[in-house]
């Protein structure tokens, strides 16, 4: 389709070309050549154009040519007659130039119409032009569209040749295969037709043996029909004996019923029959036990004397136990006794023991007598008195002694004063020694001096003496030497006032007495040191103190101490706890020991075997109880229950319901019937038996038979 | 210069924690050496260059690392005075033996301190170890004339704190004790150059 519209389109382009220049060869196909004639074709359209515009310009130019030669032809004819014109000739020629003229005129506005109209077909060529280079452009753009359209198409083409190469190639392999499977199945199917055949065969085999089986069976159907029939009429027979069956079962049901019926009455017959046997052995047996009675009435007998020899005995035992009690109480009381009697013997034993003790003192010290021993006593409280008195006036020496010793040492106290006081005054002494010792020293050193001096002075007087001595020189020096010696006569004297051995006695009293002064100094100032390092302590002690009211005292919560405190308080209070545990099973035990323990076990077990005694003997007497009432209620047929004090009620054996009792009381003259419900039916037996014959048992023993011939009326009937 | 930075350097904290340690061995000490617990729940260690028992015990571990971490900060910044182990009769609560270690600060190297702007001390630590062992050996040396503890006997270490001090968790304030009849023997005291302690044992006079 898309070819066809290019093609078309193509074709409605090219028309024009083919119109202008049909000299081209038409060209059908589509193909490079078109191209190139196109170029062919254009070529030739311009040469075409060229050869229009040409063939006008030539047109022109021949009309010019046309024209040109007639011009000069008149030119030539101009120039030709020579001959002078006539008026009329030249009047015509002159016509004629104007005609000329004119026609000139006429065919220049020819040729300049021809012009216009030359460049008006020259515009329109022009604009025809453009227009037709334009659709050569848009051809040649929808060429090379077509062009890019054709590679397209090529392309498409080529992959689609590769497609059906392989479509091909796969089409032959497929082929093959196809072929290898045609074979197959074609000899699968030749198999098939053997089979099929083998099969037919063996199938007309099978028919004609069904066939065959088929006619057997038909026969063996027509005989069973036959044989159907006979059976049926068989059964016809046969319904009919059944019919007679089932009456004659009817009839049997009946009888068999009736037959059970009969057995039921024999059998009840029979329970009769097996309880009248019961009766009579029954009867035996009570008879039986009513000669035993007499045997049961001495054993009852026994049963009483041993109840009653048990109750003596419990009544012993009763008496034994207050006896024993009794005989406790009385240990109790003299146990007490006996420890005093023990008491008095051991000391009685340890005052003799005493005595003798006594008796071998005043034997040792030769007295025999008790009055002698008074006597020597005497003596010795004498001798004690008197010592006390010695002792007595000893302490009182003692007292003066002690008195003298406080008056001594406040005197030494004194002594210590004074010896202070002379310490000072010693001091003081000791001082102005010393001063004394620096003045004589002074005093030696200043002697010293002024010797040395007066040496000097010597010296220098000898020298001058010596050399050139001047007489008032000399005078001078005589004069002061002289004032020397005076002056050391007068320090002579001083030293003489000083009593040298006076002097040298009392620094050696002195020496002595400080040398004595600084012994006790010494010892003072130990005593000093001790009280120094006490003083210390005490400081030590003081600051400790100081310091602990500066400070505060701190300490884990949790230390060991109080641990082991908690711990111990713990312990504490578990033993507490647990004397008084053993305190309270102590007391519990006092009270449980008190009695004597082999007694109270041997109560104990008294108690014990009585209390099972008592158990069997209740045991013993519940069963025998019950066997009596047993007993009474299998001979006389009542039941007697005692409901309270006194009242007792009995019901009968045969009576119908637990209501209907009797109750009667015990008087003190006899037994009473009491009213109740069931009595009051029994109107007829209450007034014949109670109320005329006035005897109870008869009363029972009526009613027995009363209610027996009534149950035994029920049971019969 | 190099002189000085070789020296021993003790810090306050240093000294402090040797304080706490030296208490910690004593007070084991003194507890093994009073019996007051079975002697095998105590370990032998080496320390000071002796050999010192130790108390196993978990109680005892836990209450001295309690008593003694607060101790070092308390020591670190002055507030204690004094630390008494307190050996008691746990029957009557009888004070029967008090070893008193009485803290004293000292200022240490001036120098050295003003130079590290921190007190500091710049005693050799041989030398402090060498009198921590004196002490040691002599409280080694008081049973024998410390009074038998023939009763059933536990222990409490009562510390010596200034007033303004807190009273942290778990410790509480207790009542000063005193000993009748008491008798005191000072040990030697050893010095970090930062703390001073002194070590000093009154116990009952026996009658």
């Amino acid at each position: 389709m898309a070819q066809d519209g290019d093609m078309s389109l193509f074709n409605a382009v090219i028309k024009p070309f083919r119109r202008v220049c049909n000299k081209d060869p038409p060209k059908d196909k589509l193909s490079s050549d078109t191209t190139l004639n196109f170029s062919d074709s254009n070529q030739s359209l311009k040469d075409g154009l060229n050869n229009l515009l040409s063939g006008k310009r030539k047109s022109s130019i021949s009309m010019n040519d046309v024209s040109t030669p007639e011009k000069r032809v008149r030119t030539d004819s101009d120039s030709t007659p020579t001959a002078p014109p006539s008026p009329w000739e030249t009047k015509r020629l002159k016509i004629d130039l104007i005609a000329a003229k004119a026609q000139i005129t006429k065919l220049e506005s020819r040729i300049n119409h021809q012009h216009t109209i030359c460049k008006e077909m020259q515009i329109l060529f022009e604009e025809e032009k453009g227009s037709l280079v334009e659709q050569h452009k848009r051809d040649e753009r929808a060429l090379s569209d077509m062009e890019d359209r054709l590679q397209l198409i090529r392309r498409r083409e080529q992959e689609l040749k590769d497609e059906y190469n392989q479509a091909i190639k796969e089409h032959k392999e497929h082929k093959a295969l196809w072929d290898k499977e045609k074979g197959d199945l074609q000899k699968q199917i030749a198999d098939m037709r053997d089979k099929l055949l083998e099969c037919s065969v063996s199938c007309k085999d099978q028919l004609s043996e069904m066939k065959k089986d088929m006619d057997e069976l038909l026969q063996a159907l027509e005989g069973s029909q036959s044989e159907v029939e006979m059976l049926k009429t068989e059964v016809t027979k046969q319904t009919s004996r059944a019919e007679q069956c089932t009456t004659l079962r009817t009839q049997l049901e009946k009888t068999t019923f009736e037959l059970q019926s009969v057995t039921n009455k024999l059998k009840e017959l029979e329970y009769e029959r097996d309880s009248y046997k019961d009766w009579q052995q029954q009867a035996k047996t009570a008879q039986k036990r009513l000669t035993n009675m007499a045997e049961l009435e001495k054993e009852v007998a026994r049963l009483r004397a041993q109840e009653r020899s048990l109750r003596d005995s419990i009544c012993n035992k009763l008496l034994l136990e207050e006896q024993v009690h009794l005989l406790q109480s009385r240990v109790d009381a003299l146990q007490p006794v006996q420890n005093e009697l023990h008491e008095a013997k051991v000391k009685l034993a340890s005052l003799e023991s005493s005595l003798e003790e006594w008796k071998a003192a005043a034997r040792a010290h030769g007295i025999d007598n008790p009055r002698s021993l008074s006597s020597t006593l005497d003596s010795a409280l004498n001798g004690q008195l008197n010592a006390t008195a010695a002792s007595s006036q000893a302490q009182s020496q003692l007292a003066q002694l002690t008195e003298e010793v406080a008056s001594m040492k406040f005197e030494r106290d004194k002594a210590t004063g004074k010896l202070n006081e002379l310490l000072t005054v010693r001091k003081n002494q000791e001082s102005l020694i010393h001063r004394l010792q620096k003045r004589l020293l002074l005093v030696t050193r200043e002697r010293d001096s002024y010797r040395q001096q007066l040496d000097c002075y010597e010296k220098e007087l000898t020298v001058t003496l010596c050399g050139e001595p001047g007489a008032g020189s000399a005078a001078l020096l005589s004069a002061r030497v002289e004032q020397l010696e005076k002056a050391l006569q007068g320090y002579r004297d001083l030293l003489a006032t000083h009593d040298q051995t006076a002097h040298t006695k009392l620094v050696e009293t002195l020496r002595a007495e400080s040398s004595k002064w600084r012994e006790e100094a010494e010892t003072l100032k130990r005593d000093v040191a001790k009280l120094r390092a006490q003083r210390d302590q005490l400081h030590a002690n003081l600051e400790r103190i100081g310091a602990q009211s500066q400070t505060k005292v701190l300490h884990l919560a949790n230390n060991p101490a109080a641990e082991a405190q908690k711990q111990i308080t713990a312990e504490l209070e578990a033993a507490q706890e647990e004397l008084k545990q053993l305190k309270a099973t102590l007391r519990d035990g006092i009270n449980v020991s008190r009695a004597c323990p082999e007694e109270v076990q041997q109560l104990k077990q008294q108690l014990e075997s009585s209390r099972i005694k008592l158990k069997r003997l209740k045991e013993e007497f519940t069963s025998s109880a019950q066997e009596y009432r047993n007993v009474c209620y299998m001979l006389l047929g009542y039941k007697i229950d005692r409901t309270g004090h006194k009242n007792y009620r009995i019901s009968n054996m045969y009576a119908e319901s637990s209501e209907e009792y009797l109750s009667f009381t015990l008087d003190d003259d006899g037994i009473e019937m009491v009213h109740t419900d069931y009595s009051s039916t029994l109107g007829e037996l209450v007034e014949l038996h109670l109320h005329q014959h006035r005897s109870i048992p008869l009363f029972l023993s009526a009613l027995t038979m009363e209610l027996f011939t009534r149950t035994t009326m029920q049971q019969v009937q | 210069m190099s002189q000085q930075q070789t020296k021993n350097c003790i810090t306050l904290r240093g000294s402090a924690q040797i304080i706490c340690e030296y208490l910690k061995f004593a007070i084991n000490s003194v507890l093994f050496q009073r019996g007051l617990y079975p002697p095998e729940t105590f370990k032998a260690e080496q320390q000071y260059g002796i050999t010192l028992l130790i108390s196993e015990d978990a109680e005892i571990k836990s209450f001295l690392t309690n008593l003694l971490t607060q101790s070092e900060e308390w020591i670190v910044n002055k507030k204690v005075s004094k630390l008494s182990l307190v050996i008691l009769n746990v029957a009557n609560k009888e004070v029967l033996e008090c070893w008193d270690f009485n803290v004293q600060y000292e200022d240490g190297d001036v120098a050295l301190s003003k130079e590290k702007n921190e007190t500091v001390g710049s005693k050799d630590l041989k030398k402090i170890q060498q009198e921590i062992r004196d002490v040691m050996l002599q409280v080694a040396a008081t049973i024998s004339y410390l009074p038998f503890l023939d009763c059933r006997c536990s222990f409490d270490v009562l510390v010596h704190a200034k007033t303004d001090c807190d009273v942290p968790e778990m410790w509480a304030e207790a009542k000063p004790i005193s000993i009748a009849n008491a008798q005191n023997v000072q040990l030697k005291n050893f010095s970090t150059s930062l703390h001073k302690m002194e070590t000093v044992v009154s116990y009952k006079l026996a009658d």
